[in-house]
């Protein structure tokens, strides 16, 4: 069988085997019959925008495979990554609610499926389902706190070394690594996506990690990073 | 104290234009059971950043300073709340700490609802939870309002129309 950008399109919600694992997905059967019945399964391929900021919203984006890069751009064109979303986030929720236009830009970085909801849909479906007006808070409630989280960081920082330090204990505390004495994680991002995360420029990011890895703090596999000298980040992270 | 302030919401003649306030009757007498009216004197905090939620905070009149610190304990102002508006919320629908430390700017009046009482209101009043979505997504908006303007060291405009 040939698969769209090499993905396993989950047609229906009903039968899909990730929805247990996903917060907004994992609805009763009601509402769930109810949101089959007004989402469209589409598959996008890698590098395909969903959503710019400043449109009119016109509807929310429940990420159910590959991985999607959330940012704001400022009027010179600088850019500044909010947050890489995961499967099972939605995308676009708080400016569907509200009426506002979309406040970040959404581009895959993966082959992705989407389950696209239209506004007035959605609006209709939180109107009558309170169960999902529930995942809706919690997901709105998440992303609050990351983007406090994000803030914090970018504004209490005061070097870039810093807040790189921050970001690469951060990655190492997911996937399970947190507790290894030397964590590795996958860089899947590239320095200039990179830089763009911390508020940065892509140079000082080369120079950054050139310099980490002359320190003995990490080393690079391919494009594995490990990371040896755990303690010192964690002073540097901290250093302010 | 102001004269305005009633004890029950039902009397406030602050609720009209207010998102969460202007609810129905039967929602209004139901909050009315639920929360304590209480009187924040200048620089008081109302909740520190890290605490546990154990409720939220529905500011009648006077200002609040939402802020966040760093391990250093540098401050940073995430906003600055007005009447109407309802602080933790995020934190007791989720059951996280406080992201933020909520400090009076003025003598402050402000209705305190627990978090269990919260919870339990919002499931019997639909209505009253569309809001709180409605709320969230405002709350949401600033704070990527204030990312952009921190993190790209501008505030975001809005970009100018195009000319073909």
């Amino acid at each position: 069988m040939l698969l769209p950008y090499g993905l396993d399109i989950v047609e229906s919600c009903l039968t899909c085997k990730m929805r247990a694992e996903h917060i907004f997905c994992d609805l009763p059967a009601s509402a769930l019959q109810a949101f089959e019945n007004i989402k469209y399964a589409t598959a996008y391929p890698k590098g395909a925008v969903l959503f710019v900021e400043g449109q009119a919203p016109r509807g929310i984006f429940v990420l159910c495979k590959g991985r999607v890069k959330l940012s704001i751009c400022a009027t010179d064109g600088k850019t500044l990554i909010v947050k890489i979303a995961e499967p099972g986030e939605v995308l676009g929720l708080s400016a569907s609610v509200s009426g506002k236009p979309y406040e970040l830009t959404a581009e895959t970085i993966d082959p992705c499926q989407v389950n696209f909801v239209k506004r007035e849909d959605f609006l209709r479906f939180l109107k009558d389902h309170s169960d999902a007006c529930f995942k809706v808070a919690e997901q709105l409630s998440e992303k609050y706190n990351n983007a406090c989280h994000e803030v914090r960081s970018l504004g209490l920082s005061h070097s870039a070394g810093e807040k790189l330090a921050k970001l690469l204990l951060e990655w190492s505390s997911k996937n399970g690594e947190a507790t290894k004495q030397e964590p590795r994680l996958k860089l899947a991002l590239t320095h200039e996506e990179i830089a763009q995360m911390i508020g940065t420029s892509r140079e000082t990011v080369t120079r950054l990690f050139a310099d980490f890895k002359k320190r003995q703090i990490v080393q690079a596999k391919g494009s594995t990073l490990v990371i040896r000298n755990k303690a010192a980040l964690k002073i540097m992270a901290t250093s302010s | 104290m102001a004269s305005v302030l009633e004890a029950s919401c039902r009397e406030c003649v602050l609720r009209s234009g207010r998102l969460f306030c202007d609810l129905p009757a039967e929602a209004l007498e139901a909050f009315d059971g639920i929360k304590t009216v209480a009187l924040f004197p200048r620089a008081s905090a109302l909740f520190r950043e890290g605490n546990v939620a154990n409720g939220v905070f529905v500011i009648c009149q006077g200002r609040i300073k939402l802020s966040l610190s760093s391990e250093s304990g540098k401050r940073l102002t995430l906003k600055i709340a007005e009447p109407g508006e309802v602080l933790g919320l995020s934190a007791a629908l989720s059951g996280t700490p406080y992201e933020a430390t909520a400090e009076a700017l003025e003598d402050a009046t402000v209705a305190c609802v627990k978090r269990r009482d919260l919870v339990r209101f919002l499931r019997d009043h639909r209505e009253a939870y569309l809001r709180v979505v409605h709320l969230l997504s405002g709350d949401l908006h600033t704070a990527y309002s204030r990312v952009c303007s921190v993190g790209l060291g501008r505030r975001r405009r809005l970009p100018a129309p195009r000319i073909h």
